[in-house]
């Protein structure tokens, strides 16, 4: 069964609910499984 | 479809439930005590508020996106004869390969397709072994790197180190294949044309690159390296790769299908693999990336920002990317190599455009979960994605279900699990995380 109820307390002591939607400036959104960065940073980047 | 829409539940261990609208991939992860929890009432408020947004982020996602990506195989030959390869023998010993003046053609055609589009399109040199021609592609990569991003995937075989140079100087990106960390058991699937393997030869090639950031590893996971991934990416992070792909076999060819390794047995593997490179990352202040499992966490938490467009449905196919053929044909993907069937046209004859719009194009772009079968009550269908059209295709139909099934419901579980213990910064690329903005935040 599923309560709802105002979420004021949370049970579990240490622990909350997390939602999150991020978006991304930059999406490469076109590589297969075979290949994961076409998009190498311009610049050395430090390791 | 559009009746019974709405948040589904199941559990995320012992300790979560998951509350997630498998259409547009709101979630919630809500704590659970003694077994049971609760739904906040405001969870249910920011998922009534955000879901018209999400519905159509993730339509516009799987429907308009744009053509950004060419692979261009530019020889079918190969001097290597790995047991899955999807790829045909037949095809890697006598296949087609491109001259210098057939790339300039292609490349031309692509630069004039793309020439009102601001982002630069990547183009990856692919096929069987790319290295082959390596004096065409670098001439090509010099006349045209104004215009494109260029990636080279190969199994290192005919490398050299002024290659490597070359390849670093120009920010090309770099996929390097191999298997395992140790040399017997890496070469009884990465076997070349005389008989030995790849490692001596990739290896060699991590140590030229170096740590550059445009290296990736693919490591294709089958019953022989499945219990040597930990141990695989403990070998790379110690060499500076920066990220790896532990790629399921795809069973598109015959001999292939031996060598799938256990679902479950993968899974396990996978996420002890991830667990290394999360704590090697943590401890070195170096990062190693497992991509295929940084993917997942994007399905999730930033859906349109997933950079692998196999697990996605449609797949990327004959949609974000295509892939032109030593012959000029163009098919959706390079897993279409020997079907004849799907070619949407001929570079060197016909448009990029008219390939799109091409009928077997569209049969791989409405190839949607919805259709198939289990996938079409799956909660997690549009994070899995249910690949793959041409492997499903190969094996007779392609409105079936994932292969790997069993192993993407565990790691995607298991992603959701990371994602509430709040990890998710060690699993994603530093940089790529920095460039992420919040939407919304329960
Ligand atoms: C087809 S090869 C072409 C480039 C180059 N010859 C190489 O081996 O890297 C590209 C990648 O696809 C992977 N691959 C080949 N057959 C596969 C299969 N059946 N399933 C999954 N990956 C596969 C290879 O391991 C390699 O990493
Ligand atoms: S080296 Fe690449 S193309 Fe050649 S057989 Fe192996 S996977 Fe296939
Ligand atoms: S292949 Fe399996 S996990 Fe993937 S969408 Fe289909 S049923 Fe779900």
């Amino acid at each position: 069964m599923i309560k709802t109820k105002k979420a004021e307390k949370k049970t579990a002591a240490k622990m909350n609910t997390i939602s999150y939607h991020m978006k991304c400036a930059q999406t490469a959104n076109g590589l297969t499984h075979f290949v994961m960065y076409g998009d190498v940073p311009k610049k050395k980047m430090p390791l | 479809m559009k009746n019974g829409r709405g948040l589904s539940f199941s559990d995320i261990g012992a300790d979560w439930k998951l509350a997630l609208d498998p259409d547009n991939i709101f979630w919630g992860i809500i704590p659970r005590d003694n077994g049971e929890f609760i739904l906040p009432d405001n969870l249910m408020d920011l998922y009534k508020k955000e879901r018209k947004h999400l519905d159509t982020e993730l339509y516009n996602f799987r429907f308009n996106a744009d053509l950004n990506c060419i692979y261009i195989d530019p020889t079918d030959r190969c001097n290597a004869n790995c047991p899955y390869c999807y790829i045909p023998s037949r095809l890697r010993k006598q296949g087609a390969q491109m001259t210098a003046e057939d790339m300039d053609k292609a490349l031309a055609k692509i630069e004039e397709h793309f020439k009102n589009i601001k982002k630069k399109p990547v183009i990856v040199f692919h096929a069987a072994e790319p290295l082959l021609v390596k004096d065409m592609l670098f001439d090509a990569i010099k006349k045209y790197r104004k215009k494109f991003l260029f990636g080279i995937q190969t199994n290192a075989l005919l490398l050299e180190k002024e290659d490597a140079e070359f390849i670093k100087k120009n920010r090309i990106g770099i996929g390097i294949s191999l298997d395992a960390a140790s040399a017997d058991i890496n070469n009884r699937s990465r076997v070349t044309a005389k008989g030995g393997g790849n490692f001596k030869k990739a290896v060699q090639a991590l140590d030229w690159f170096n740590g550059y950031e445009g290296l990736n590893v693919i490591c294709t996971v089958t019953k022989y390296n499945v219990d040597r991934l930990s141990e695989l990416v403990k070998f790379l992070h110690k060499k500076k790769v920066p990220c790896v792909l532990l790629n399921p076999v795809r069973l598109t060819q015959r001999r292939a299908v031996n060598l799938k390794p256990d679902d479950m047995l993968f899974a396990r593997n996978l996420i002890q693999a991830v667990e290394t490179a999360m704590e090697l990352s943590r401890k070195s202040g170096r990062q190693i990336v497992v991509g295929n499992f940084a993917n997942v966490i994007l399905a999730i938490i930033s859906p349109a920002a997933r950079r692998m467009m196999c697990d996605i449905s449609p797949c990327g196919g004959g949609r974000t990317f295509l892939t032109v053929t030593a012959d000029g044909s163009m098919v959706p993907c390079g897993e279409f190599i020997s079907m004849k069937e799907f070619s949407g046209g001929n570079i060197f004859k016909t448009s990029i455009s008219s390939a799109m719009s091409s009928k077997p194009f569209k049969k791989i772009r409405t190839r949607i979960v919805e259709k198939i079968d289990e996938c079409n009550t799956c909660s997690f269908r549009h994070i899995c994605g249910s690949p793959c059209p041409a492997e499903m295709h190969a094996r007779g139909n392609i409105y079936q279900k994932a292969a790997f099934c069993e192993f993407y419901k565990e790691i995607i579980k298991y992603a959701f699990k990371i994602i509430a213990e709040d990890k998710v910064k060690y699993i994603l690329r530093e940089g790529s995380l920095s460039q992420m903005q919040y939407e919304y935040r329960y």
